[in-house]
C-alpha cells in the first residue's frame, strides 16, 4: 500500500505531533515511512505542514496533485494546501460545518471527486477540556468514517506510545470522540 | 519502532539519524551552537547517550567557532569528535576551518554544516559546499536521513584515514525529512586523550604553511582518487545506452528526480548519475558520464558546485547555462518544469508543464492572507518592542537573530543583519550621526542566547568608543527561536548536568557599562518609563550605554508562568473596533469578529498573560476579575 498525507495548519496547533502519530502508525503497518516536516521560524505562528509518504518513495515531498488525504486543522489552510490533494482524494477539515466552506471551490471539489469532511474537531476536543487535542479528535474522526485505512485500536497503541503521560488519558478520550462522531456518519 | 529479527528500525527525522551516525561512529565529543535547521542534532546525541548509557561529552558551545574549536581540540587528542550547525554559523566558524585543513586532525572530526535552500528560517541561502572548496575539505551530501547516516559514519573514516577535518552537508529538507531508518550496532572506541606535541604541525608559522598546503593539496588528490572508485555515494541508476538525456544531480534533488522519473515513465529515456561527495569532486566519472551521454543537465541545490568544477562544460547545461533557477528550493514540482523545459528544448518529448490551475485561481480569488510568523501569545518581547516603540516612536531600531526579529511586525526592528549586529550597527549608527553633531534615539535589542553568542566584543567596542544608544537585553532565559536550548545564563549544559552560570548583568558590567536595569517587560507602564530615562542617561554629559535586560521566561518553555498566574482577560463594549491592538500589539489571540467589526479574544491562543490590558488605548481590555467586582 502506498499512502500520501498532508498535514496541514498553523503553528501549536500540533501538526508535528500529528506527523509523529503517523510515522508510528506507518511502521505499525508494516510500511516505510518518509516525509517532512516544519521547523524553526514557520512555526511561530505560521503556516505548518507536514509531509508523509507511507510506502515505497523516495523522495520526502510530496506532489501537486498526488496526496491521498489531506488534514486540515485550519480552514484558511486548507484552501493553501488543497492543491496536494489528487482526483478522487479525501480532505478533512476542521470546521464546524461544510457550509462554512467557499461555495466555488466545494464545486470544484466535486468536480474532482474529492470527498469532503467537515467534523468541529475544536468543539469536540474541548467538549472533553482539550482544545490543543482537535488534532487527535479529528484523526479519530477519519479513522472512524472508514474512508481511510488507519484503523482505531492502531491508532490506539500508536497514541499509547508517543502522547506525553500527562495528555495520554485525554488524548485516547478525543480520539475516540472523535472515532464515535465519525462511525455515526457512516451509518 | 518496529523490531524484525536483529535488525532495528526507527523513524527518524533527518537529524536524528545524523545524530544516530554520530553515536554509531563511537564520537566521543559533540559540540554545536543551535540553528535551524541543524538544532535537533544534539538533543538527539544526548538521548541516545541517555538511552544507551554512553558517557560522550557533549556541548552547547557559546557560538560555533567556539563549538569548533573545542570539536577540534579533543580530535588533537585522538578522540572522535563532531561539530554541527546551521550555514551561516559555519561563516562564524570559518576562521577555525580554514586554519585546520592546513594543519588537519588526529581523530575523526566531522562538520555537519546544515544548508537551507529557500530560505526557511536564515539570512542567505549559501551553500556550504562552497565552503569545503574554499577551505579544502572533503565534502558529503546525503539525499536521505539513511545515507545521512552512513555517510556521517564513514565521514568519520575518511577523516580518520586522511587526518583531516570532513565535512557533510545535509539540506534542511534532509535534516527535517523523516524516514523509518535501519539502526546499526555501536562501534567503541576506547581513546583515552593524548595528545602528542608537535608544534611544528600545531603551531606552524607562515612558511611551514606553505608545505602543509602542498600536503593538503596531496591529500585531496588522493581523496578523489577513492571518491572516482566509491560506488556507494556516487553512482549510476539505469545505463540505457539509447538514452536521450543524462543527469548528474545530488542531495534532495536525486530523490526527487528519481520519484519524478518513476511517475512519468521515464526512467529508460534518461540516465542519472547520483553524486554524494561533491568535493573533491571524482572528474573521470563525472567525464565518463558525460562522453556517454548526448547532453547532460546538472540538478544541484543551492548553487552550482558539481556544475562549476566540471571541466569540459561542452556538453552540459545548468545553472551558468540558465536552465535551473539562480536561486530558491528546488521542489519536486520545479524539478519537474525543469526537466519538462529542457526535454522539449532538446526535442526529446513533450511534457506537459505543472501550471496554476483551476483551483489556484479559486484560492488565489480568497485573497487570503499570507500568515506571516508571529510572537507567541504571551511572549514577553512582545510587551518589550511594544513599549519601545511607545517610549521612543522615532527611533532607530537595530535588532538581531532569533524569536525577537519577529518584532519586525511591531515596526520595532529597523536591521537585522547577522549574530551580534544588533550592537554593532547601533554603535556605528551612533557614530554616523554623531560624526554631523546629531543626537538621535537608537534602541539595540538583542536576545540573551545571542549576546552570549557575540554580544561581548561588540558591546565593550562600543564602550571603549564612546558610543551611546540604549541596549534592551531580551532575556527570556532559553535559546527560544531554535527549540528551547539552554543558554550560560541558566547554567545548565546540553545534557542536563549543571554547568557554571554567568549572569548576563556581569557579563555586561564587565564590558564597561555604567547603566544596567533590569525589569520584567510584563509591566509596560513601567518599560517605557525606564526607557525614557535610558534616553535621558545616553544624552547626559556624564552618559554613555544604557543597558535594560526586561527579563521575563519565554512563554512557549515556561508555561506554567502564566498558568500559575493567570490574568484572564475580556474585552468590553468600550472596545470600537479601532485596531489598535492589533496593528501595534498584534498578539495572535486577539482578532477582529468582521461582522461585530469589534475585536474578540480566541481562547485557543489566549495563555492569560494579561499584558493586552496596556496595549489598548480605549481601556477596553481588561482583567475578568476586576470587572466582576465593578458589577458587585
Ligand atoms: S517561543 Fe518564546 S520567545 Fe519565542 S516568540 Fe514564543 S514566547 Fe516569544
Ligand atoms: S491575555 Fe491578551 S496579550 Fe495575553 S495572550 Fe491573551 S489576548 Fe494575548
Amino acid at each position: 500500500m502506498n499512502v500520501q498525507i498532508i498535514l496541514a495548519g498553523i503553528g501549536g496547533q500540533g501538526i508535528l505531533f500529528s506527523s509523529k502519530v503517523f510515522s508510528e502508525l506507518g511502521l505499525k503497518m508494516g510500511l516505510d515511512v518518509m516525509g517532512s516536516e516544519t521547523h524553526g521560524m514557520s512555526q511561530r505562528g505560521g503556516s505548518v505542514i507536514a509531509h508523509l509518504k507511507l510506502g515505497k518513495f523516495q523522495s520526502p515531498l510530496i506532489r501537486k496533485g498526488a496526496a491521498d488525504i489531506l488534514y486540515s486543522f485550519e480552514e484558511n489552510e486548507t484552501y493553501r494546501t488543497l492543491h496536494f490533494l489528487k482526483s478522487g482524494g479525501i480532505c478533512f477539515v476542521n470546521l464546524e460545518s461544510a457550509d462554512q466552506f467557499n461555495k466555488s471551490i466545494m464545486k470544484f471539489l466535486k468536480e474532482k471527486e474529492i470527498t469532503f469532511r467537515a467534523y468541529d474537531a475544536t468543539g469536540a476536543a474541548s467538549k472533553i477540556g482539550s482544545i490543543r487535542s482537535a488534532n487527535i479528535a479529528l484523526i479519530g474522526y477519519s479513522a472512524g468514517t472508514g474512508l481511510v485505512p488507519f484503523k482505531y485500536e492502531d491508532l490506539r497503541s500508536v497514541l499509547e506510545l508517543v502522547s506525553r503521560k500527562k495528555n495520554l488519558k485525554i488524548n485516547l478520550k478525543v480520539l475516540n470522540a472523535g472515532f464515535q462522531e465519525g462511525k455515526l456518519l457512516k451509518t | 519502532m518496529r523490531k524484525t529479527g536483529q535488525e532495528e528500525v526507527r523513524v527518524l527525522l533527518g537529524n536524528v539519524a545524523i545524530a544516530r551516525g554520530i553515536v554509531e561512529a563511537g564520537c566521543h565529543v559533540v559540540t554545536s551552537y543551535p540553528g535551524t535547521p541543524s538544532s535537533e542534532i544534539v538533543p538527539a546525541v544526548v538521548e541516545f547517550k541517555n538511552e544507551l548509557g554512553l558517557d560522550t561529552y557533549i556541548e552547547w558551545s557559546a557560538n560555533e567557532k567556539v563549538a569548533f574549536d573545542n570539536a577540534l581540540a579533543a580530535s588533537l587528542t585522538g578522540k572522535r569528535a563532531a561539530v554541527a550547525m546551521k550555514q551561516v554559523g559555519l561563516n562564524v566558524a570559518s576562521d577555525s576551518l580554514m586554519s585546520s585543513a592546513y594543519t588537519g586532525v588526529i581523530g575523526g572530526l566531522v562538520i555537519i554544516s546544515c544548508d537551507d535552500p529557500g530560505p526557511h528560517s536564515s539570512q542567505t541561502e549559501q551553500d556550504s559546499r562552497f565552503f569545503a572548496m574554499f577551505a579544502k575539505v572533503p565534502a558529503y551530501d546525503p539525499s536521505t536521513p539513511q545515507e545521512a547516516k552512513e555517510m556521517v559514519k564513514e565521514a568519520f573514516e575518511l577523516s580518520e584515514t586522511f587526518e583531516i577535518p570532513v565535512l557533510l552537508r545535509p539540506t534542511i529538507r534532509v535534516s527535517h525529512a523523516k524516514q523509518s531508518v535501519r539502526l546499526s550496532p555501536l562501534k567503541v572506541l576506547d581513546r583515552p586523550a593524548n595528545f602528542e606535541k608537535n608544534p611544528e604541525r600545531w603551531a606552524a608559522t607562515p612558511k611551514y604553511r606553505l608545505v602543509l598546503h602542498k600536503r593538503l593539496n596531496e591529500t585531496l588528490q588522493k581523496i578523489r582518487e577513492r571518491f572516482e572508485n566509491d560506488t556507494k555515494w556516487n553512482y549510476e541508476t539505469g545505463k540505457s545506452r539509447g538514452a536521450s538525456l543524462g543527469i548528474i544531480t545530488c542531495s534532495v534533488s536525486f530523490v526527487s528526480l528519481m520519484d519524478i522519473l518513476e511517475e512519468l515513465n521515464l526512467k529508460s529515456a534518461i540516465n542519472v548519475l547520483k553524486i554524494g561527495t561533491p568535493y573533491p569532486l571524482p572528474q573521470k566519472r563525472i567525464a565518463d558520464f558525460i562522453k556517454r551521454q548526448k547532453r547532460v543537465l546538472i540538478i544541484e541545490e543551492t548553487d552550482s558546485v558539481i556544475e562549476s568544477q566540471i571541466i569540459d562544460k561542452s556538453k552540459v547545461l545548468g545553472r551558468l547555462t540558465g536552465h535551473i533557477p539562480l536561486e530558491g528550493e528546488l521542489d519536486p514540482d520545479g524539478i519537474h518544469n525543469i526537466l519538462a523545459d529542457v526535454l522539449r528544448e532538446l526535442g526529446i518529448t513533450n511534457l506537459e508543464k505543472i501550471t496554476d490551475s483551476k483551483l489556484d485561481k479559486l484560492v488565489e480569488k480568497l485573497k487570503l492572507q499570507v500568515r506571516k510568523p508571529t510572537l507567541c501569545a504571551g511572549c514577553p518581547e512582545r510587551a518589550a518592542f511594544f513599549a519601545i516603540k511607545k517610549a521612543l516612536p522615532k527611533a532607530i531600531y537595530a535588532s538581531d537573530i532569533g524569536c525577537y526579529t519577529l518584532g519586525l511586525n511591531l515596526k520595532a526592528v529597523d536591521t537585522v543583519l547577522d549574530m551580534g549586529a544588533g550592537i554593532t550597527l547601533a554603535s556605528g549608527f551612533y557614530q554616523a550621526y554623531h560624526q554631523d553633531k546629531k543626537d538621535i534615539a537608537i534602541v539595540a535589542t538583542m536576545g540573551d542566547s545571542t549576546f552570549y553568542h557575540s554580544g561581548t566584543a561588540s558591546l565593550l567596542n562600543a564602550v571603549y568608543n564612546n558610543a551611546r544608544f540604549i541596549l534592551v537585553i531580551l532575556d527570556n532565559e532559553i535559546t527560544a527561536m531554535t527549540g528551547m536550548q539552554p543558554t550560560p545564563g541558566i547554567g545548565i549544559t546540553a545534557d542536563g548536568s549543571e554547568g557554571r552560570k554567568i549572569p548576563i548583568k556581569e557579563l555586561i558590567k564587565g564590558c564597561g557599562v555604567k547603566w544596567i536595569k533590569t525589569i520584567d517587560p510584563y509591566d509596560i507602564k513601567k518599560l517605557v518609563k525606564l526607557l525614557k530615562e535610558a534616553r535621558t542617561y545616553t544624552q547626559r554629559k556624564d552618559g554613555g550605554i544604557a543597558v535594560i535586560i526586561a527579563r521575563h521566561p519565554c512563554i512557549i518553555r515556561y508555561p506554567e508562568v502564566c498558568e500559575d498566574n493567570p490574568v484572564k482577560v475580556e474585552i468590553t463594549d468600550d472596545c470600537d473596533g479601532c485596531n489598535y491592538c492589533i496593528d501595534y500589539f498584534e498578539c495572535p489571540a486577539l482578532y477582529i469578529n468582521e461582522e461585530k467589526n469589534l475585536v474578540e479574544i480566541d481562547r485557543m491562543f489566549c495563555v492569560d498573560c494579561g499584558v493586552c490590558i496596556d496595549a489598548c488605548p480605549k481601556g477596553a481590555i481588561i482583567p475578568i476579575e476586576k470587572q466582576n467586582k465593578a458589577r458587585l
